[in-house]
């Protein structure tokens, strides 16, 4: 194998498809529904990602937050490791959030176009109204 | 073969299987490109000095070449900035003058967005009936549904010559001659931007009305398409877009117009690219038809036979090679599977693989047949090798044992 190409996969592909993606690709931790919580959806035309995302919201608070969908490993991973981490905070504040803090939070840097893949479900929590913030 | 393509002096180690997307380049499409720019870098058919006399000539050569290339006359060839453009041309002029409320239009399930959505938006501007003509199980068209689908009313049929999802090679001669059979008034416009490349098309001999192609899949330049129309048909339609190099002459009040093409080619067209798209011609022409037909149906099926060695991976059109071409698109069945987007990432990243993943322009045939999120297209050109297949194989291995 090329060297560059060599260290490429040491540096990136190891760690693109590293134990945490392939995780909680194959078992989401947040997968499911939540009956009369807030429904969104976002798709990613590029590659088919598709996610549904589901939020119990007390007082403006998120309280539960739970997807389903169909896409590649880091779009369903991504998301999965997002509805970890905006549990017990404020809607207003997670549509506050950038993209670099869920790469942060799996540990790996990507390329442009897999960071559409990694930001589905945020892009979807962005398009809840005002309005439902508060619920 | 490879060396006359010098993208593989700057990466030796690509395996390029994407040539359904765009081809790569010969070198000497690339010299002829740079020619005009370094050597006789004028507008065409307005300066009288010499440097505009060669361009011009340069470029009504080319026309003629590329009109020899499909058994056409010089004067049928618009040129466009390529199979999307070419469509959308006959839409907006044949199309919106000539289709009224209630009238049809037929197309297929396997089209390209780009020959579903023009006729999609006209068939909703002018109240008429897009009808589609269905795909088989087998991912053949349905010939017998076309014996019903064609009516009085039917004003134009347009369908792709080969598939960029299935491969399928669509039987244009015989589906032209059921059509006029029924419907003489019937036009019939042919997508060829995926089949000019790979064998030879002659527009008489299928007997289409409008054929559109691109210049970049053919081994030529980006910005130039072609559309063919049969001049008898010429009569029936008029340009909507105007400018210089398009009339005849300008009055305040009133312009009488130039002569097809060049009425439907206002403004200055694409010199470099016409004149590099027929140098792409006679690099084709040069290697031959039977040698690309031969080696690139060898290699078909040899993928196709690697293929079949992975297990849970369903290919997605059909197995006959005389059906088909080299495109091939593929995913894998079994839930928590790598999907394409994962594939052609790893396949990129980790074996400089170029493959295309994802609904290839053409979302609602993938839904029909259940591959909700895409497949990965591997597509063939005449540099690929039996080498770059076992490359590809392994690489799709390794893409399994990471999410095993």
């Amino acid at each position: 194998m090329h060297l560059i190409t060599l260290l490429k996969f040491f540096l990136n592909m190891d760690d693109l498809y590293k134990e945490i993606i392939l995780d909680r690709y194959k078992n989401p931790h947040n997968l499911g529904t939540i009956s009369g919580g807030i429904k969104v959806e976002e798709v990613n035309a590029l590659c088919g990602d598709k996610i549904k995302i589901w939020l119990e919201v007390k007082n403006g608070i998120i309280t539960d937050a739970k997807f389903e969908g169909s896409g590649c490993a880091i779009s369903v991973a991504a998301t999965d490791i997002l509805m970890d981490m905006i549990k017990g905070k404020k809607v207003a504040d997670v549509q506050q959030m950038s993209g670099a803090e869920i790469e942060s939070q799996i540990g790996i840097e990507l390329s442009s176009v897999r960071k559409r893949c990694a930001y589905i479900g945020l892009e979807a929590i962005k398009k809840i109204k005002d309005s439902l913030n508060n619920l | 073969m490879k060396n006359n393509f010098p993208i593989f002096q700057n990466n030796p180690d690509l395996v390029y299987l994407d040539s359904a997307a765009t081809s790569l380049k010969p070198a000497p499409v690339i010299l002829s490109e740079m020619e005009y720019y370094i050597k006789y870098s004028a507008n065409i058919h307005r300066g009288l000095y010499q440097m505009s006399q060669i361009a011009s000539d340069q470029y009504d050569q080319s026309r003629q070449i590329i009109a020899d290339f499909i058994n056409s006359q010089s004067n049928e060839i618009i040129f466009t900035s390529g199979t999307t453009a070419s469509i959308n041309l006959v839409a907006q002029t044949w199309g919106q003058q000539n289709i009224k409320s209630g009238d049809e239009i037929i197309i297929t399930q396997m089209e390209h967005h780009s020959n579903l959505v023009p006729w999609q938006q006209l068939a909703k501007t002018k109240k008429a009936k897009l009808k589609y003509l269905p795909v088989t199980s087998d991912f053949l068209l349905d010939q017998k549904s076309l014996l019903k689908l064609i009516t009085s009313k039917t004003k134009i049929v347009a369908l792709a010559h080969v598939s960029n999802v299935l491969g399928t090679i669509n039987p244009i001669k015989k589906i032209v001659q059921t059509i006029k059979k029924i419907n003489p008034k019937t036009l019939v416009l042919v997508d060829g931007a995926q089949s000019v490349a790979h064998f030879p098309v002659d527009v008489v001999d299928l007997g289409v009305d409008f054929y559109a192609f691109s210049g970049h899949k053919l081994y030529g330049p980006t910005g130039i398409g072609v559309l063919y129309i049969n001049q008898k048909i010429y009569s029936s339609m008029s340009p909507t877009s105007f400018g210089g190099g398009a009339i005849k002459e300008v009055f305040w009040h009133k312009t009488i117009l130039g002569n097809p093409p060049f009425c439907y080619e206002p403004g200055t067209p694409p010199i470099a690219q016409a004149i590099a798209l027929s140098q792409a011609i006679k690099f084709i022409q040069k290697i031959g038809w039977p040698k690309i037909i031969q080696q690139e149906q060898d290699l078909t099926n040899y993928l196709f036979q690697k293929l079949k060695t992975i297990s849970d991976l369903k290919i997605l059109g059909p197995t006959k090679s005389d059906q088909r071409l080299g495109v091939i698109s593929f995913a894998f069945t079994k839930p928590k599977s790598p999907t394409p987007h994962d594939i052609g990432d790893i396949l990129s990243q980790k074996f400089n693989i170029a493959v295309r993943t994802g609904f290839h322009c053409a979302m609602p045939l993938h839904q029909l047949f259940g591959f909700t999120t895409g497949t990965t297209r591997v597509s063939l050109g005449i540099y690929n090798t039996q080498k770059d297949i076992d490359k590809l194989i392994d690489a799709l291995n390794h893409v399994i044992k990471i999410f095993s």
